[in-house]
């Protein structure tokens, strides 16, 4: 068939599919019902120009068509509401049962360190010198005797910690999570760090009964959601470190697009758990109205919840 | 891989043919957006001075900007942030499609891992590496750059009399002459006539004449 027959044949055809594409491009959509069966004839006359060797003007032109076709036909938005329900409720309490080992190794890296440093501190007070300076020690131990925490730093005062909560912490989680990808190297060192700070801190201010007592209410509530946040988020940054050194039967390829897959309902549950412990940290624990009895009891109530949440949540799905 | 593009093969039989961007575009659409962020937050914070909404407010903004930006241009723009834009690149998954806020999220996250030791040097090798041009951030979230095509406008023929061929062309051959009447403007007529010699075991002429029924032959291409 000559192309100009050809082009005559198919006129009608492809001014169609080119009305619905304009129009779409002005949010006029229109009703196109029958958008699928014209995009597969389209698709017939690219591949029998192909074929036939018509002159390339022609074949771009249909290719172009064919390609914002393809876009507007699979890459149409379908609307999911439950999804972040499901990850949150589901697949995030599932996969961190399911990357258990993973997560053990996370809490041996910061519990471990923390719990040697803070009893090395603990019976040679002068052994935090090693590993913190005396200035950072001092400004810690002044912060935590000062009046602030009988009179509460005002609501000003709360919402700008709450601003430098959500800057520093959610950032170092998304920093942990990232790093994690060189073989988990920079997430175990973030998690060690963070232990032997958190360590030092609590011996050195555990020994001064004024600052312990300040301490502890303030510490206790939001450090579930923050602690457990952090080491998830080094949990997933570490999942795609391993996948990158162990891929398994994939490609490294396609091994790190799978574990990204499985493991970012993690990635979401850790961010949103550590943005929750921003919130308490600036709007509960430094509240000085809360007497600290409320503050040991919501501190008590909250560890044990995510451990539970950890523990059965999501299990009915999947039985 | 062999002309520099990609090419998906639909449900439907058909190929989709995209180009992948290379480093030095997608650096240069980086800096455009660096520097839009910057002022966005120099507006942003001029804002907050005014009405005084202290420092808590500007650190969330600067939260919002710092890793929301990329996301939410990419997630409600079409995968094109405004440097993109500029270049004509756009962020789809490896299945041509629009990103969403999983691949979004993942791959501008590991731009973290990219930027390490110093200056995106990872992102820069990964990307050396990679066939498709993929920084790591890419391939853990399953996306590629891609050139927006350049919309080809179905060109007119010269306006002399068609002439047949004497044997069919194949498309690429066909592609190579209309290519030459398309320059033609920008070409001497030395050259001209010297590059239509070339094509004398079609035209069975040389010189001026050869370039005349070369001319005839591309009219008459779509016929």
């Amino acid at each position: 068939m000559k192309q100009k027959q050809f082009e005559l044949q198919h006129e009608t055809l492809w001014h169609n599919i080119e009305l619905i594409l304009v129009n779409d491009k002005k949010n006029k959509p229109e009703s196109i019902e029958n958008f699928p069966a014209l995009y597969r004839r389209l698709c017939q006359t690219l591949a029998l120009a192909q074929q036939r060797g018509y002159s390339p003007a022609l074949t771009d032109y249909l290719q172009k068509m064919v390609g914002d076709c393809h876009q507007r036909l699979y890459g149409t938005k379908v609307e999911r509401p439950l999804t972040l329900h499901r990850w949150l409720f589901n697949e995030f309490p599932q996969r961190v049962r399911e990357e258990w080992r993973l997560l053990l190794f996370m809490n041996i890296a910061f519990w471990g360190v923390a719990l040697i440093t803070g009893l090395l501190v603990w019976y040679q007070p002068d052994m935090a010198y090693h590993f913190m300076g005396a200035k950072e020690i001092e400004k810690i131990q002044d912060m935590y005797q000062s009046n602030a925490f009988k009179t509460g730093r005002g609501a000003e005062g709360d919402f700008t910690m709450f601003g430098f909560y959500i800057w520093n912490n959610v950032s170092i989680d998304f920093r942990t999570f990232a790093g994690g990808i060189f073989a988990g190297v920079p997430a175990l060192l973030i998690m060690g760090f963070n232990g032997m700070h958190m360590g030092v801190v609590t011996a050195v201010l555990h020994a001064d009964s004024v600052t312990r007592n300040n301490f502890w209410p303030f510490v206790i509530t939001h450090s579930s959601f923050e602690i457990i946040g952090m080491l998830l988020a080094g949990v997933a940054g570490m999942r795609l470190g391993l996948t990158l050194l162990h891929p398994k039967r994939l490609s490294r390829r396609h091994a790190l697009y799978q574990a990204s897959v499985r493991i970012f309902p993690v990635f979401v549950g850790a961010t949103i758990l550590t943005f929750i412990a921003a919130f308490f940290e600036a709007f509960f624990c430094a509240n000085a109205a809360i007497p600290s009895t409320v503050k040991y009891i919501a501190g008590a109530i909250c560890w044990t919840g995510l451990i539970l949440f950890f523990a059965f949540a999501g299990r009915q799905r999947s039985a | 891989m062999i002309n520099g593009r990609l090419s998906l093969i639909t449900p439907e039989g058909v190929r989709i043919l995209m180009t992948p961007a290379g480093p030095s575009a997608r650096a240069w659409a980086w800096a455009i957006d660096i520097l839009i962020c910057f002022g966005l937050y120099l507006l942003y914070s001029i804002v907050v001075g005014v009405l005084n909404l202290g420092t808590g407010a500007l650190l969330i903004g600067l939260f919002v900007l710092y890793w929301g930006y990329p996301i939410i241009s990419e997630v409600y723009f079409n995968g094109r942030s405004i440097g993109k834009r500029a270049l004509r690149l756009k962020v789809v998954r490896a299945d041509g499609l629009p990103v969403g806020w999983r691949e979004s999220t993942l791959r501008n996250l590991m731009l973290v891992a990219d930027f390490l030791p110093a200056l995106y040097l990872t992102g820069l090798l990964c990307m050396l590496f990679d066939l498709q041009f993929r920084r790591l951030g890419d391939i853990v979230a399953g996306t590629q750059v891609i050139y927006l095509d350049i919309v080809s406008k179905r060109v007119a023929p010269p306006e002399v009399d068609p002439i047949p061929l004497p044997y069919p062309l194949t498309p690429e051959q066909q592609r190579v002459l209309i290519g030459l009447f398309e320059r033609e403007a920008n070409i001497p007529i030395e050259r001209l006539h010297e590059l239509a010699s070339f094509a004398e075991p079609l035209t069975g002429e040389k010189g001026e004449a050869s370039l005349a029924r070369l001319r005839g032959f591309v009219a008459g291409l779509n016929q």
